[in-house]
């Protein structure tokens, strides 16, 4: 299908890899996400909604997340995202890739 | 692979959805903005400041809305949805061209559809029984100039029955018998078939009620047993349960009701629905005393099928056939010399498919039909090629707007798939269309045949799984023919390089090569048409007007039929004599009489006549009623006409026509010499008749034929069993009253026969050539149309044509070339396109009039008036259509021309 020409390549994936993670405690809706990612990365991490409902979109197409309507916390309709078997799979997939990742990356910038 | 299915069926839902996506997003998006809110008024912002941090951090939200819609769309799909709304607008605004390119494309279509069907239930449609491929027909070849004839006398059918060996099944049946069956309310007449024993078991169709007919129904003796029509049994019956055993009185025979065959089944010849079926054997009851059977090997009327063993293949039941023919002849009783004659010939049965049936009519049909449709799919050809080569000039019209649109950054692909879209469209709506009125073309098909045959209109013309298949086919191929040359001309590089320059108009030969190929050959192939219909045309013309040698103008023919009535020679004239008196005194009747050999409907009777100028002479013959020739308006060129007065006890008299006389006398005169008749039976002596008359010539059984040597004798003189004649009446009135006068006068005089029928010369005179009329009037049809298609094609697509030149013809005038130069200028280039394609069409024209040659009349393929004035008509309509654009070219003011470069 259509081609994702976005050039923030590296951060869009690695959103995903975080909206995943943060849906792996259960489902939850976008503000949810939005803030469990900013508050467990000690606010430094900033979601912004203009890339994380995409994000959300996309993984619910590739079929990684499925959507539900449901109450929110306060009693209003939300849709919540909850991780399909295929999104736990490719969650694990991505941890996996991103501890070599960071471990390399470590491993470089300590190298006197 | 499920990944990407998923995907699929999301975007499809998506797309379907696409107002309840949109409210979902919404949603979200204010549930989200409703948190934020609340967080910043928890945090101990102002309900305006947590209002405005929330808006700030989404940013515009039409955007951000716009953002997931992209995500969810259905790219290809929208493109494909966007391209057909941008064609359907493109061609609705050019209404005319649309138009003119579906109705001819419709009209293209709609006639192949409608031939095809035809085609199909006549040629192609195997007969509704199991296995129908392992049917044969068995005809009798005596190596004569008809081929094989599938026509036989009742004992060979008893002969072959014998052959098991080879067949599982073998049966016969005549084509249809008119009877007369008794109701309550007076005798109505009915379609009968005679069949033998084993004609149900070797269909292998199960009756819908009761027992079909066996063997044992079919032996002399049996008892008559009849197995009915579902047709019959609902209007006869009233489809009552209880039918079986109940009595069926047809003829003379009393018989009772078997079984009830379904709907489906009508026997092996497609062109007839037989009411009931009958055993052979009682033929011989129901048509005493002029039986058929009774006849043997002197009455040819049986057609012979049968299903093959399965260990039998068609080769080796045709060589056992052929061995066996001699002893299967002298079996059935064949006569001494004609026995000893074929084997002479090596005269042999032979075996052909018959998992279709058999019916002569597909002999009579099959080369019309099959011109026909050759003709039909010249014309969808023609509008196929009129359509390609208006897109073409309309996409090369439009090279502005696609020049823009490229420079706005389209891709080819998108613009190549715009002008498929808009070809497909065209050629979508024209086959659509053609299909809506293909039953109709269908119909009025058969009407036109239908003058010539009405058991046509019996043919199954319904659809089936093969028209659907032509259909297909063919509005495949039609759409490529259209939607290629566009696509291809799109791609070519040369078109783009004059995009990206944004020129409008590249007058270069090249580029105007195409369009101007295919107009060349869309005019060849008018052309061609337009021979074919001239050449039928004038054969037609040319049958009418040797004519048939009497003058069918307010002439009718009625049916006295007496084959089944018992009356000696003697009782017949009285009788006939009243029936005439009776007739004369109707409203409008001028003159009757009666004749035995009804003129131009196919009926032969033969003598053998000799005179001391010519030996043994063969004369078709009719006999006649006095005041014949008078009623006929034949001219009687010397000598007398007969006279009531003339009796049996007188010497017997003739009248010859002038080919007749010609041949027994040459130029003497023949009045009150004497011909001796040749032996009309075997044994018996030939017998002096005397000359008393000529008459002109007259076409004696088909219209198409020459004028053949005709002998008449006189009623009054007869001493044969038939009684049976038609009157012929002269009348200046309203034939309706005078058919049901005729009735009334057969119910008074002779109550025991059917109703006479009534036919009018002139219906006579069109159905004798009714083929000949149906192709003509077809071919003329499908000529004005091409001629119509190519003027609208050629006026078309010249007319974008020299539109894409205004501005050099401006700059040519503004340096002086006067307005009659550049029309001539012009008009010569288009012209060329018209003459190319005649010279091109004529050539292919004269080289394929062999193939139109047998069904002309007096015409030669190659008639150059025909030739002369085809091409003439059409370079006359090319020239019209090439002038008028050149005129408006000329028209053109240059500083207006030049100012739009």
């Amino acid at each position: 299908m259509g081609k994702e020409t976005d050039s923030g390549e590296l951060i869009q994936g690695t959103l995903e890899m975080l909206v995943l993670k943060a849906l792996l405690r259960g489902p939850m809706h976008g503000y949810g996400v939005a803030e469990w990612i900013q508050q467990t990365s000690q606010q430094v991490l900033r979601v912004e909604e203009g890339a994380l409902y995409p994000a959300l979109h996309r993984l619910e197409l590739r079929g990684l997340l499925q959507s539900k309507w449901g109450a929110s916390e306060n009693n209003r309709r939300a849709k919540f995202y909850q991780l399909t078997v295929e999104g736990n799979k490719r969650l694990q997939a991505e941890s996996q890739r991103w501890a070599r990742l960071s471990a390399a990356v470590a491993f470089v910038m300590q190298a006197s | 692979m499920r990944a990407g299915w998923h995907e699929f069926r999301l975007r499809l839902k998506a797309l379907f959805m696409r107002r309840r996506m949109d409210r979902e997003m919404a949603e979200e998006l204010a549930f989200h903005q409703a948190m934020l809110r609340e967080k910043a008024m928890r945090n101990g912002s102002t309900e305006e400041e947590a209002a405005t941090a929330a808006r700030r951090a989404f940013g515009n939200p039409s955007r951000w809305h716009e953002r997931l819609r992209e995500l969810w769309q259905f790219q290809p799909l929208e493109n494909l949805a966007r391209d057909f709304s941008f064609s359907f607008r493109l061609l609705g605004k050019s209404p005319g061209f649309t138009f003119v390119a579906i109705a001819t494309l419709a009209l293209g279509f709609g006639a192949n559809m409608g031939i095809f069907s035809l085609i199909n239930a006549l040629l192609l449609r195997p007969l509704p029984v199991p296995h129908s491929e392992q049917l044969v027909a068995v005809g009798f070849d005596e190596h004569g100039p008809f081929g094989p004839n599938y026509g036989v006398s009742a004992p060979i059918v008893r002969e072959m029955e014998k052959q098991k060996d080879l067949f599982s099944g073998i049966f016969a049946y005549n084509t249809n018998s008119e009877t007369q069956i008794r109701g309550a309310s007076g005798n109505e007449r009915a379609t009968a078939q005679f069949v033998t024993g084993q004609f149900f078991s070797t269909l292998e169709t199960p009756p819908l009620l009761g027992r079909v007919l066996s063997p044992a129904d079919d032996l002399k003796g049996a008892g008559l047993s009849v197995v009915i029509s579902e047709a019959f049994w609902k209007s006869w019956f009233g489809g009552t349960q209880q039918v079986i055993g109940r009595k069926l009185v047809v003829d003379s025979g009393v018989f009772t009701v078997v079984g009830v065959m379904p709907g489906s089944f009508f026997g092996a010849d497609p062109t007839v629905r037989p009411a009931f079926f009958v055993p052979l054997a009682s033929e011989e009851i129901l048509h005493a005393p002029k039986s058929w059977v009774a006849m043997g090997n002197h009455a040819w009327w049986l057609t012979i099928m049968g299903r093959l063993r399965p260990d039998v293949t068609l080769g080796s039941a045709n060589a056992a056939l052929s061995t066996r023919t001699l002893p299967l002849l002298r079996a059935a009783q064949w006569e001494p010399d004609r026995l000893k004659d074929d084997e002479e010939h090596h005269a042999n049965f032979s075996a052909i498919p018959g998992s279709r049936g058999f019916t002569y009519l597909r002999r009579v049909f099959r080369r019309p039909l099959v011109a026909i449709f050759a003709m039909c799919g010249g014309i969808l050809l023609l509008a196929c090629l009129n359509l390609a080569s208006l897109l073409l000039a309309r996409s090369a019209a439009r090279t502005q707007e696609i020049a823009t649109r490229l420079a706005l950054g389209a891709s080819r692909t998108a613009l190549v798939r715009q002008l498929l879209i808009e070809s497909f469209l065209v050629a979508m709506g024209g086959v659509g269309l053609g299909l809506a009125v293909a039953p109709m073309i269908g119909r009025s098909l058969s009407a036109i045949l239908l003058g010539n045959n009405s058991r046509m209109t019996l043919i199954d013309t319904s659809l089936d799984v093969r028209v659907w298949f032509f259909a297909v086919s063919t509005a495949v191929v039609a759409s490529v023919i259209i939607g290629l040359v566009p696509a291809l001309r799109a791609t070519s590089r040369g078109l783009y390089r004059g995009l990206r320059q944004g020129r409008t108009m590249e007058p270069g030969e090249r580029r105007r090569w195409t369009p101007r190929l295919l107009l060349s050959l869309e005019v060849s192939l008018a052309v061609i048409l337009l021979v074919c219909a001239g050449l039928l045309t004038t054969s037609l013309v040319r049958l009418y007007r040797t004519g048939a040698g009497f003058d069918a103008q307010g002439l009718v023919g009625l049916t006295f039929d007496m084959d089944r009535k018992k009356m000696a020679p003697r009782e017949v004239i009285p009788l006939y004599q009243q029936i005439e008196e009776e007739l004369r005194r109707q409203p409008g009747v001028r003159q009757v009489s009666f004749v035995n050999v009804m003129p131009l409907i196919g009926m032969q009777w033969t003598n053998r006549l000799s005179s001391q100028h010519a030996k043994d002479q063969t004369v078709y013959m009719s006999r006649i009623a006095p005041d014949y020739f008078d009623t006929m308006r034949i001219p009687l060129l010397r000598g007398r006409d007969f006279r009531w007065t003339d009796s049996a006890t007188d010497t017997e008299k003739v009248i010859l026509n002038k080919k007749a006389a010609t041949m027994l006398f040459g130029d003497q005169d023949p009045i009150g010499r004497t011909v001796l008749s040749g032996p009309a039976r075997e044994g018996q002596q030939p017998r002096p008749i005397q000359v008393i008359g000529v008459v002109a010539d007259t076409k004696y059984s088909g219209l198409r034929e020459n004028f053949n040597p005709i002998g008449y004798s006189a009623l009054t003189q007869a001493d044969d069993e038939t009684a049976t004649y038609f009157a012929v009446v002269r009348t200046s009135g309203a034939t309706g009253p005078l058919a049901s006068a005729a009735r009334g006068i057969a119910h008074r005089l002779a109550p025991d026969i059917p109703a006479p029928t009534m036919m009018t010369m002139q219906s006579v005179l069109n159905d004798s050539i009714g083929t000949e009329r149906m192709m003509a009037m077809l071919s003329v049809y499908f000529a004005g149309c091409a001629l119509l298609v190519t003027a609208i094609g050629l006026y078309g697509t010249l007319s974008y044509e020299t539109a894409r030149r205004t501005s050099e013809i401006g700059i040519r005038m503004a340096l002086g070339a006067q307005r009659g130069q550049v029309v001539r200028m012009v008009y010569k280039e288009n012209t060329w396109i018209a003459f190319s394609g005649a010279a091109a069409g004529l050539i292919i024209a004269i080289l394929a009039s062999r193939a139109l040659a047998s069904f002309l009349y007096e015409t030669s393929g190659r008639d150059p008036w025909v030739l002369i004035v085809s091409v003439a008509a059409l370079v006359a309509v090319a020239s019209a259509a090439s002038l008028l654009p050149a005129i408006r070219a000329a028209r053109v003011d240059p500083m207006a021309a030049i100012r739009t470069e």
